[in-house]
């Protein structure tokens, strides 16, 4: 039975051309010199992976990597849960339409509005204040945890997707047979639950994660711009600094640390899978 | 007792989540400019808003770009999981590509594809976006039909054939009929990818094409306009109505 | 059939689309109002392709990435004509085909970083100086050097340049801040670090809503923006410092090898019109060149002495200039470890 797959000589083309050459470029430019006057120029060069491997660059990784875990790990707090109620309401693709919706608001614009909730004359502050929780308004903008709420507030839709499309495959009747064979609640949901919906939390946590650690504009906006990120970097090298060679090698050293950490998990999965 | 903690878990996780929303629709009623304190209610931003041909524009040119990028990804993500499935070939080295495709951030992608375009001297404008955005949308198509197409038995398309019909009649009455969902779901999340990307689009967009999110991205500079909080006002009403309409129609067929 | 018709309609009337007048316009956001956009197009049946950029830096970017040239018509501020022009990225404008031109106020008229104005159209300006609300913050600062004060602790907003946040620091230590001796930078940058404690925020944008919802009381900040911020909350008002401190001009400038050079010359010589000028001062509070514009202005406005400073003020500012390629480097670096101390 042969089928004539032209559409997937398409999709090998379009991605040949429209991913992976330029992600080649990107590596290509690594390896060049800067240039102020044409941007890049010929002098083949390490020197922008070598000013990788400097302290200064250690810390922005680490506190990237920290924010961003910590960013990962309150979306999975609220995400499973969240998930696991939703496919047992009547309403789920209701709940699952209403947690799209946001997002067709521009992310930039609701990203201000996070502003006006949490300024000092924001909204959680008037209502902390005349619940009497607080004498005094706090000072919560501009801090990591602003930053951080904004990302797991942008990113929460990223990590309920996989955990529920794979939460719904689920066989639930496993954990009416756990609990037959005397196994209690806690353990038929660490020992059965918790693993067999692992493969969806694990995809949702690599797509929070791997945003979390770049994206630019929310650290700017709701932390001050005062602490340089990963995604602060990248865009200053390329934009203010007007080193696309060292943006470039930064880039792809980033790339190459998150491909390691799939390769990981891939590996891990494998392992288990005998 | 059980149901009300998780009917109230989903309620307050979902105020939490449209709280930003609800902001923005009162403050595209506040009569202050700049201020974020409640000054008076003013329809004024919304007068403002309709004489903006500006803003318009690049909410439409948004809009076209949204439905030609994610109508164009979807179509071959389909046809490719469709073949990929019905020839029960395994294809390793594709799945690491749109793998590698989601991993790269978006920073990564957009200036490479900048490069890629300067190099081949494509002029950027809305062709250049198109590619990009279609670029960016493929990989969550194809794993999200993928989720769903492995799920299904490959039987019911060759007993069909057996029975007679053509690939074409077999692929449209038997198997995106089961695959609509998934469809469905793909291109909605194409569209959202597509209408709200604002690092991708800002390298690879050229002078000719406005977007929506470029053009928020710009004006935030001189501080968020009322202006701004309407149109956003105005796409989430038209949303819900979407929404509300599509809930309608899905319940009737089931 | 019908298909068909469709079709060669729609491409008539595309085609019908490019065949009108355009031109490409590319400039900060939130300096140029639609008014005056539309104003032009109904003048002069030109249509505008408008696009905005954030910052100097993105349309540097943008202009050198473009394989072919994509606008007829930038906005960039003067240090960065000064920039360009060394690099040979912009067209010399001819004087001659601008009736307008002579609107210009003498001051503008010999830029340092243009003479004779022969690469660059100003028509925008501003200072960076030190803003404070009147009602958090009693016996506010004269200087520059009065920010290093310890009672500001976790207060201050600056401006999120480096460009700006050196020239304040090379300014409270009485050098030029268009400095480019790599000892005068590095002593800036030591002042600086001890700065660190008495920050809060850096904020290049939604500055006003920053400043009238009081977020921040005291740092700097550019005169337009807190008269803007003055109209919604009367406490806040604006210092130029003793030391002195910069002047931004913004002007009009032609990239090389524009595509519509003819509709980008008419766009500029519209611009330089009393009226427009007149409308991007009511509009966006920012202080224009233009002398005959600012006649048109109400009293409150002209005769104001934040946006419009007297002489003898402005005799202590320093017009922004490039400061060479080099030294842009040693100022991007200090910066990157100075942010990275938070």
């Amino acid at each position: 039975m042969k089928t004539k797959a032209y559409s997937v000589y398409i999709l090998y083309i379009w991605l040949f051309l429209f991913s992976f050459l330029p992600l080649l470029l990107v590596l290509a430019v690594s390896v060049l010199s800067k240039d102020s006057n044409k941007l890049v120029t010929l002098p083949l060069t390490l020197s922008n992976y070598a000013g990788l491997f400097t302290p200064v660059f250690a810390k922005i990784l680490l506190r990237s990597v920290l924010i961003a875990l910590l960013t990962t790990g309150l979306c999975l707090l609220v995400a499973y849960p969240f998930s696991y109620f939703m496919i047992k309401s009547r309403h789920r693709s209701l709940l699952l339409l209403l947690i799209i919706i946001p997002f067709w608001t521009s992310s930039l614009i609701r990203t201000y509005a996070l502003i006006a909730i949490l300024k000092y004359k924001g909204l959680l502050n008037a209502l902390l204040l005349k619940w009497h929780i607080i004498d005094a308004p706090l000072s919560l903008l501009y801090s990591n945890f602003a930053v951080i709420s904004g990302l797991v507030y942008n990113l929460f839709p990223f990590m309920v997707l996989p955990i529920v499309n794979n939460m719904e495959r689920f066989d639930f009747r496993l954990l009416e047979a756990a609990q037959d064979l005397g196994a209690s609640r806690w353990a038929a949901f660490t020992r059965v639950f918790l693993p067999g919906t692992a493969a969806g939390v694990l995809s949702g946590c690599i797509l929070v994660f791997l945003p979390a650690m770049t994206l630019f504009y929310i650290p700017n906006v709701l932390g001050g711009a005062r602490s340089i990120l990963l995604g602060n970097l990248i865009q200053n090298q390329f934009l203010v600094l007007e080193d696309w060679p060292q943006g470039a090698a930064t880039s792809a050293v980033l790339t190459a640390i998150l491909l390691l950490l799939l390769a990981c998990y891939r590996q891990q999965n494998k392992g288990r899978a005998r | 007792m059980k149901r009300l903690g998780q009917r109230f878990f989903l309620g307050l996780v979902l105020v939490l989540l449209y709280a930003p929303i609800f902001i923005l629709l009162i403050y595209s009623v506040n009569s202050a400019k700049f201020s974020l304190q409640w000054q008076g209610f003013s329809l004024r931003w919304y007068q403002e808003l309709f004489q903006d041909r500006a803003l318009w524009e690049a909410f439409f040119n948004s809009i076209a770009l949204g439905l030609c990028a994610s109508l164009l990804a979807t179509v071959i993500g389909v046809l490719t999981c469709v073949n990929l499935f019905i020839s029960r070939q395994k294809q390793h080295a594709l799945y690491l590509l749109l793998l590698l495709l989601v991993i790269i951030p978006d920073l990564v992608l957009g200036v490479s594809l900048l490069i890629f375009f300067n190099l081949s001297q494509i002029p950027l404008g809305f062709f250049s976006l198109l590619i990009a955005h279609i670029t960016f949308c493929i990989p969550f198509v194809v794993l999200t039909i993928n989720a769903r197409i492995t799920t299904m038995d490959p039987n019911l398309y060759f007993s069909a054939l057996d029975l007679g019909a053509s690939r074409y009649l077999a692929l449209t009455r038997i198997l995106l009929p089961l695959l609509w969902p998934a469809v469905l779901s793909a291109f909605l999340l194409s569209f959202t990818l597509s209408f709200d990307d604002v690092i991708i689009s800002y390298f690879v967009a050229g002078p000719d094409f406005s977007i929506l999110p470029l053009a928020i991205y710009s004006l935030v500079r001189a501080g968020v306009t009322p202006e701004l909080n309407a149109l956003c006002s105005i796409t989430f009403g038209l949303s819900m109505v979407l929404v509300v309409i599509s809930h309608r129609l899905s319940r009737k067929t089931t | 059939m019908k298909k068909i018709l469709m079709l060669l309609a729609g491409l008539w009337m595309t085609g019908c689309l490019y065949a009108a007048a355009v031109v490409n316009v590319y400039a900060w956001g939130g300096e140029i109002p639609r008014e005056v956009i539309q104003n032009f197009e109904t003048e002069t049946g030109i249509h505008v392709n408008f696009s905005t950029y954030d910052s100097n830096e993105t349309l540097f970017a943008k202009l050198k990435a473009s394989s072919r040239p994509v606008y007829d018509v930038i906005l960039p501020s003067g240090y960065f004509v000064e920039r360009m022009k060394n690099q040979h990225m912009l067209e010399k404008i001819d004087h001659g085909q601008l009736p307008e031109v002579d609107n210009i106020g003498l001051a503008f008229r010999n830029s340092s970083f243009d003479p004779g104005n022969q690469y660059s159209i100003p028509i925008i300006w501003g200072a960076t100086g030190l803003f404070y609300n009147r009602a958090n913050i009693k016996n506010p600062p004269y200087s520059w050097r009065q920010l290093w004060e310890p009672r500001w602790k976790g207060q201050l907003m600056l401006l999120d340049d480096p460009r700006e946040v050196f020239s304040m620091a090379l300014l409270s230590l009485g050098f030029d801040p268009n400095d480019t001796s790599p000892a005068h930078i590095k002593l800036a940058y030591e002042q600086l670090l001890k700065l660190v404690p008495n920050i809060k925020l850096f904020a290049s944008d939604s500055i006003q809503a920053i400043i009238i919802d009081e977020d921040a009381s005291i740092g700097s900040a550019w005169n337009g923006d807190a008269m803007k911020a003055r109209a919604e909350n009367g406490n806040i008002d604006f210092r130029f410092p003793k030391e002195g401190y910069v002047i931004w001009v913004d002007c009009l400038a032609i990239p090389k090898n524009p595509p519509h050079p003819k509709e980008a010359l008419a766009f500029i010589n519209f611009m330089l019109k009393p009226q427009s000028a007149a409308t991007i001062a009511l509009v966006e509070g920012h202080a224009i060149t233009n002398v005959k514009g600012k006649a048109l202005l109400p009293d409150a406005i002209k005769n104001n002495p934040t946006v419009y400073p007297s002489d003898e003020v402005l005799s202590r500012g320093h017009f922004q200039r490039d400061v060479g390629e080099e030294t842009l480097v040693l100022y991007n670096q200090y910066w990157e470890q100075f942010k990275l101390t938070f």
